[in-house]
């Protein structure tokens, strides 16, 4: 008989779940559910993946217990001291958590920090015991599950991470051709471009899970490790640059790009064969050629009839052509290398640390919310009495809070069905099944097959809250230990605890907060106007170089606000209430937040085309007019601060229009009077981009008024609950 | 007018305090309220509907404490 997969991965995790209750039982150690916890909370579908988690779980739990124990020691003896010190640490922690770094090491640095506070703080005499007992039992499960993982079936990341690297490849090459079909007045490829952006996003994420997990457990990867991270270096850089080549095309599409730029054909024929050369090596086989020297110029003759405005669309275009060769040659130099069809090109030296702390706004709601969370279950602790689960609440609430924070989109009600499903069939087994077993054959073959019936009923990445809640519970409920009881009032307190939790987890989505859909959208739509207002603000500033501190922060702040929130609220999309849509379609949102990605990446051109800070004489003939477009495209993103359904009126569009169109002319006619050798070479490339980037950002803005046409945003606006 | 008696309500043999009763008939009197303002669209004329949901369970927690569960 031939095992499934699913069916092998639920074996492992039983197994290694029974063992652990073994061994935490033989050694007559308090709560051996801790080991249980460990296991269930560390089983990944690769080795390298639970290796990667139990070591951050490890981490976690061993920083908790010395936090813990400092604040025990410290201030144990005021309950308002000893929470108020406990709560920066914890905060701290869930902000953490929202970043892009070892998520999993912060969250349980936090959870566990409260779980042994609320343990040990009623009972201090206790606390070192409760503090290592919960180490040492985190370690056990850890060790016994990495244990089995290596030696029954295991499976390692590298063949994963191999096929991975190989689709993400593939979906490179596949979108590269989309673009290329767009670029040549293709407009039916739009709709297939889009899928594929999407799937190159989840590529990436999973590309860089599994190069980690594979470092970890593949010695091959691990060797290579420095190439392979220049190479995901390079994959990131060409999916940004990707993007920025096809956001050129809306400018450019009425020229005739192949007078324009001569080697047009072979450019794009060299990128295609170095991208199948990518995807052939990746494949295990050797490149048929390698890269070719690239011929693409600017013909000076042919754009010197055009527009200036043309003239900054095609200078930009061929800028970033020019950055999709360079980083093309770049990704087949690093993997040729890793393959040993080549030398290696040297490794670049650490990347530049952030200079500053940006922070979050969301993952400061998010910590605000977990607040709220804490702060009630330890009220409702200390002030009513006889409060089912008493300091175990607070942890619990602590614990579930954080995980509930770490994925805010969710709906709570998604964990209603799998919490009362998994405490009604606990009970049953702890009631009817546990006190008819005498020994820990009987026990341990319970624990194996209530394990396995849970891993192989929710065996699904998405099915992961109803396997988490079902063995979490199941241990809970059933507190195995050496002196065990049973206790109808165990269970029905446990079940009430939960019964009470769930609502005051449901509380939080309306208070202190808002977090329904449609409100964070609206919110984040806000602040994206507003950073984009304020980065207008800043970039007609003469002499940028010598702007303060202060100014430089807020600039670099509201850079990474425009920088990210169109993909924070891309996945809150899908979420809105299809009531508050009216009208609309899921569609147009979508077509909502690709606008406003596209008006992002123009956003995030401009910063860049304004960095230079000297002004080239026609820069300065031309800032005054310059600094009244700024104007008038500043107080149309206050006005969409304030209000997102501004650009909804006709008006608005046409004012837009009116202004680029104004300003147009104005430059046509001041760049007429003048000469260009005025500029110099490299004058004019800045002045050309900081055009393109101009005119981009007026399209992308009036393009976004055409897209918010659609939608009822009073619908959207109107206060409910 | 003397109001019910605070007692403790036992559940299976579970006792559970008077005020945490209360409490969740609120809580449940509020999601109901909540869900029919909502459908009537009388919220849009609350200035902040979560300070309006709090503010509703603690008033519906003191009005079935006082006249109906005896907290």
């Amino acid at each position: 008989m031939i095992l499934s997969r699913k069916a092998k991965e639920a074996i492992k995790t039983a197994l290694a779940m029974t063992i652990a209750y073994g061994i935490a039982l033989s050694m007559d150690w308090d709560r051996p559910y801790w080991a249980g916890f460990a296991v269930a909370f560390v089983s990944q579908a690769t080795v390298g993946l639970s290796v990667n988690r139990a070591a951050l779980r490890m981490l976690g739990t061993v920083l908790a217990a010395i936090v813990a124990l400092s604040l025990i020691a410290g201030f144990a003896q005021d309950r308002w001291l000893f929470i108020l010190s406990m709560l920066p640490f914890v905060c701290f922690c869930c902000y953490m958590m929202g970043g892009p770094k070892y998520q999993y090491f912060w969250q349980v640095s936090g959870f566990v920090v409260i779980i042994v506070c609320f343990d040990s703080g009623p009972d201090p005499v206790n606390a070192f015991d409760t503090a290592v007992l919960r180490v040492q039992e985190t370690g056990l499960g850890i060790l016994v599950y990495s244990l089995v993982a290596l030696f029954i079936w295991p499976v390692h990341s590298r063949s994963q991470f191999e096929t991975v690297a190989r689709d993400l490849a593939a979906t490179q090459h596949q979108l590269f051709a989309a673009y290329r079909s767009l670029m040549s007045g293709e407009e039916g490829k739009a709709k297939e471009a889009s899928q594929i952006r999407a799937q190159q996003a989840q590529q990436q994420a999973r590309f860089g899970q599994l190069l980690n997990a594979a470092i970890s457990d593949s010695y091959e990867v691990r060797e290579l490790q420095q190439p392979w991270r220049q190479y995901q270096g390079s994959v990131q850089k060409l999916a940004t640059v990707m993007e920025r080549w096809h956001d050129s095309f809306a400018e450019t599409r009425t020229m005739d790009l192949t007078r324009l730029l001569p080697g047009l054909p072979a450019y794009l024929d060299e990128i295609d064969h170095r991208l199948e050369q990518i995807g052939l090596m990746l494949a295990g086989e050797a490149p048929q050629r390698r890269p070719g020297p690239v011929e693409l110029t600017l013909d000076s003759k042919a754009t010197g009839i055009l527009s200036h405005f043309d003239r900054a669309a095609i200078a930009v275009l061929y800028r970033r052509m020019q950055a999709l060769e360079d980083i093309t040659r770049a990704a087949f130099d690093a993997l040729s290398g890793i393959r040993g069809y080549g030398q290696a090109p040297p490794i670049a030296g650490p990347a530049r640390p952030r200079p500053r702390f940006l922070p979050d706004p969301d993952r400061l709601a998010c910590v605000a919310r977990f607040l709220t969370i804490v702060l009630a279950a330890y009220l409702a602790f200390i002030y009513v009495e006889g409060w089912p689960g008493g300091a175990g609440f607070v942890g619990m609430a602590g614990a579930l809070g954080m995980a509930l924070v770490n994925a805010p989109q969710l709906p709570i009600s998604k964990i209603y069905a799998p919490v009362t499903v998994s405490a009604l069939s606990a009970g049953v087994l702890y009631i009817f099944v546990m006190p008819q077993l005498a020994t820990f054959l009987g026990l341990g073959a319970l624990i194996f097959a209530v394990t396995l019936v849970i891993c192989y009923s929710f065996a699904e990445p998405q099915q992961m809250l109803g396997r988490a809640f079902g063995l979490a519970l199941f241990v809970v409920i059933a507190s195995i230990s050496n002196e065990q009881t049973y206790n109808f009032l165990g269970f029905a307190t446990t079940v009430m605890m939960f019964a009470v939790m769930i609502p005051m987890l449901a509380l939080t989505v309306y208070f202190p907060i808002s977090w329904r859909p449609e409100r964070v959208f609206l919110r984040q739509l806000r602040r994206f106007f507003r950073s984009c207002d304020v980065l207008i603000s800043t970039v007609d500033r003469p002499g940028g170089g010598s702007i303060n501190r202060r100014d430089r922060w807020r600039k670099a702040f509201h850079l990474q606000e425009v920088a990210t929130l169109p993909n924070k609220l891309g996945t809150w999309a899908p979420r809105i209430d299809p009531a508050a849509l009216a009208d609309a379609t899921p569609e147009d949102v979508r077509n909502l937040v690709a606008g406003l990605g596209e008006l992002s990446l123009r956003m995030q051109a401009m910063v860049e085309a304004s960095k230079p800070v000297k002004s080239e004489a026609l820069v300065q003939a031309l800032e005054g007019d310059m600094r009244s477009w700024s104007a008038s495209v500043q107080g149309a993103f206050q006005h969409l601060s304030d209000n997102p359904a501004a650009a909804t009126a006709i008006t608005f569009r046409a004012r837009l229009t009116e202004i680029m169109d104004g300003l147009e002319q104005r430059i046509e006619d001041v760049l007429d009077r003048s000469s260009e050798n005025q500029m110099g070479p490299t004058g004019a490339e800045t002045f050309y981009s900081l055009l393109g980037a101009y005119r981009g950002v007026s399209e992308a803005l009036v393009s976004y008024a055409g897209l918010t046409e659609r939608i009822n945003w009073d619908a959207w606006r109107e206060e409910r609950f | 007018m003397i109001g019910p008696v605070p007692h403790e309500y036992a559940i299976g043999g579970v006792y559970l305090p008077p005020m945490l009763v209360a409490a969740v008939l609120g809580l449940i009197a509020v999601l109901v309220t909540v869900r029919l303002l909502n459908r009537f669209r009388w919220s849009r004329y609350f200035a902040y509907p979560p300070l309006v949901f709090v503010s509703l369970i603690v008033i519906y927690t003191v009005f079935t404490g006082t006249f109906i569960i005896g907290a």
